[in-house]
């Protein structure tokens, strides 16, 4: 059995600048062989070590669907993360994982898909857009809300333009605060509700953002009518370790590295501590 | 024919102790119980038999042996920057040791930790993981390679509740010897697993068999032991119930936490506390360790994201968390028992004399002053 704390040595071969402090990494494993065998779910994450400053759980934002590689899209906010922003193209970093259990997207199969992202949160979401996007047949109608503090903080703007064409899926975007080129939404991400036209019918949402958000888009889905079960949210956890052992993550009983990091509402509510 | 022969009593001198310690001495590496500077009982490796803490003065050491298995500061592995990229080397101590006169509660510590770890079955070098369990193999290495030589509590401590906690003051099973003091210079010796009777085969000339008079001495010593606890009330199992459901209100923790000085000390000395932090050790630019260390959920930063959010900021919820993870039911169908083996370490710890029979009393009548 493989030692669960060991990672596996990746090099960074692309890097794209999403805003001015997150940034999209492509990785690959050095071991070809783990990069054919390695195969994750929408939603999971993995724990990225830059060896000398430590390692940080960062979720997937690729699609298992596109396999071949591996991009993690990460805002600099730390010590681990601002090294990492340090890197160039070629640098080699460790990649243990997948960790967790990734998005329950099997239950909106034959159902309409709506996503609440705010800021950094449109990453893991992402990778779920794209693997149904990928398996677009499977699934009815497709809503994408997102929002951002500023125009300058949206990231995969270019790819979320590109979506916005696609007959077959709604976007809709909004800011917290605009600039003098913005000519979008203006107030925060549950006020496109309204706007969006959005029912819970036949529909589940899954929802990422900061901790600040969540609650809203969550007391904003159930004031349209939808239930417990169908909403389905990330949570996040300071996790060190991604295997259920080093205790940072744990709430109540459960460990959100392993039992999550997603987690429905009824399952939120059901917690003895506050998700 | 073997299992009987497991089952069969045994009696050691005190002198054939020494021997069989000297004999172990010579090619492992002997833990056992010595005085520290400040006249305090420890775990400590020896170099010699007259080390050892001999008069007993000790029931349970000040640090739980925890450390020998999961060490306060351990590297997990080693990196290295060369030119064909890094390379990582993991550091596994599989060196046979013998940890020599572990309480019982101590031990029930450790089979708790083995189900949470992955330690592998007693007695096997190479350690195994039970199904569906997550291997560490840093702990399950130590473990599956250290001899596990108990010792039975005659007489409680002032802070211990075993009784309380199904975990004292004798072994029923997680040892390979289980010694007893007989009176006089002789220990009456019960082996718990095929490593302890290989023990015993390995060094025959040191025992004899009990008589029948012995064997029943035992039974009446472990009866006048669970005597001595006398009013002894942790009233554990009614705690697990309210806590599970998380029907203790929350003033409980809010005035606690007006005590509790977030000193992490009750973690720290806790043989089940086990939740650890990582972090990378550079030697220089492109060589260096990854390290764990012991963590504390009574440290404010232990919850805290990059970024500043951090949901158990308070340190109420805090103190709600360390009892939960004690006592909660759902450790028990995880971790084969609940959190607290009753060793009592924290109550000797804690500045704020937090105690856990009193607060799980407290949980039981209700009562949040």
């Amino acid at each position: 059995m493989k030692d669960i704390y060991l990672p596996d040595v990746t090099t960074i071969d692309d890097i794209t600048e999403e805003t001015g402090d997150v940034t999209t990494f492509t990785l690959r494993f050095k071991d070809k062989r783990l990069q054919e065998e390695f195969d994750y779910r929408p939603g999971q994450f993995v724990e990225v070590s830059v060896f000398g400053v430590g390692e940080i759980p960062i979720s997937i934002t690729s699609t298992p669907s596109r396999p071949g590689f591996l991009e993690l899209s990460i805002k600099n906010a730390g010590l681990v993360s601002g090294a990492l922003h340090k890197l160039s193209k070629g640098a080699e970093v460790g990649v243990r994982g997948p960790f967790g259990n990734g998005f329950p997207y099997e239950r909106a199969f034959g159902k309409n898909l709506l996503f609440v992202g705010g800021g950094i949160g449109l990453a893991p979401l992402r990778s779920l857009i794209n693997f149904a996007l990928d398996n677009r047949d499977r699934f009815a109608d497709f809503s994408i809300l997102y929002g951002s503090r500023t125009p300058a903080d949206l990231v995969f703007r270019k790819e979320l333009e590109l979506l916005g064409k696609r007959p077959d899926v709604r976007t809709f975007i909004t800011v917290d605060r605009g600039d003098d080129q913005w000519q979008g939404n203006v107030g925060v991400v549950t006020t496109l509700f309204p706007k969006a036209d959005i029912t819970s019918e036949d529909t589940l949402a899954f929802i990422c953002g900061p901790p600040v958000m969540i609650p809203f888009v969550i007391h904003g889905l159930i004031k349209i009518g939808f239930s417990d079960e169908t909403i389905i949210s990330t949570l996040e956890r300071h996790m060190k370790c991604g295997v259920g052992k080093c205790g940072h993550c744990c709430i109540g009983h459960k460990y959100v590295c392993q039992d999550g990091p997603v987690f429905s509402y009824k399952e939120m509510k059901e917690m003895v501590e506050k998700a | 024919m073997r299992a009987n022969k497991e089952k069969e009593l045994r009696i050691l001198k005190r002198k054939n102790l020494f021997t069989l310690m000297s004999r172990f001495l010579e090619d492992r590496e002997v833990i056992a119980p010595i005085k520290g500077h400040g006249g305090e009982v420890i775990f400590y490796p020896i170099e010699k038999i007259e080390d050892v803490a001999w008069d007993w003065t000790y029931v349970n050491t000040v640090l739980p042996p925890k450390r020998f298995f999961l060490p306060q500061t351990e590297e997990l592995f080693h990196y290295k920057n060369q030119n064909k990229g890094y390379e990582i080397t993991p550091i596994y101590n599989d060196r046979v040791r013998m940890i020599f006169g572990i309480r019982p509660c101590d031990v029930n510590a450790l089979l708790f930790l083995d189900k949470f770890f992955g330690g592998g079955p007693i007695g096997r070098r190479v350690p195994v993981a039970e199904p569906g369990i997550l291997q560490d193999r840093y702990y399950a290495t130590r473990r599956a390679n250290t001899f596990i030589i108990a010792f039975g509590c005659h007489q409680p401590g002032e802070n211990c509740f075993c009784i309380c906690c199904d975990s004292g003051p004798f072994l029923k099973e997680g040892f390979d010897l289980q010694l007893t003091q007989l009176g006089g210079d002789e220990y009456i010796v019960e082996l718990g697993s095929a490593r302890g009777l290989k023990i015993f085969y390995g060094h025959e000339d040191l025992f004899r068999s009990a008589t029948n008079a012995e064997e029943k001495r035992l039974t009446e010593i472990k009866d006048e032991a669970t005597q001595q606890f006398g009013n002894t009330r942790a009233y554990i199992s009614k705690a697990i119930h309210k806590i599970t459901r998380n029907q203790v209100p929350d003033e409980l923790w809010e005035n606690l936490s007006d005590r509790c000085h977030n000193c992490g000390g009750c973690s720290y000395v806790c043989p089940t506390c086990c939740c650890y932090n990582v972090v990378d050790v550079p030697i220089n630019k492109s060589e260096g360790s990854r390290i764990r260390t012991w963590d504390s959920c009574a440290f404010a930063g232990f919850t805290k994201l990059a970024g500043g959010d951090n949901p158990r900021s308070e340190k109420k919820d805090r103190l709600k968390r360390r009892f939960f993870h004690k006592l909660s039911y759902h450790y028990i169908e995880k971790n084969g028992r609940h959190g607290c083996v009753g060793c009592g370490r924290c109550i000797t710890t804690c500045f704020a004399n937090i105690s856990m029979p009193d607060i799980a009393d407290k949980i039981r009548k209700g009562i949040t002053s």
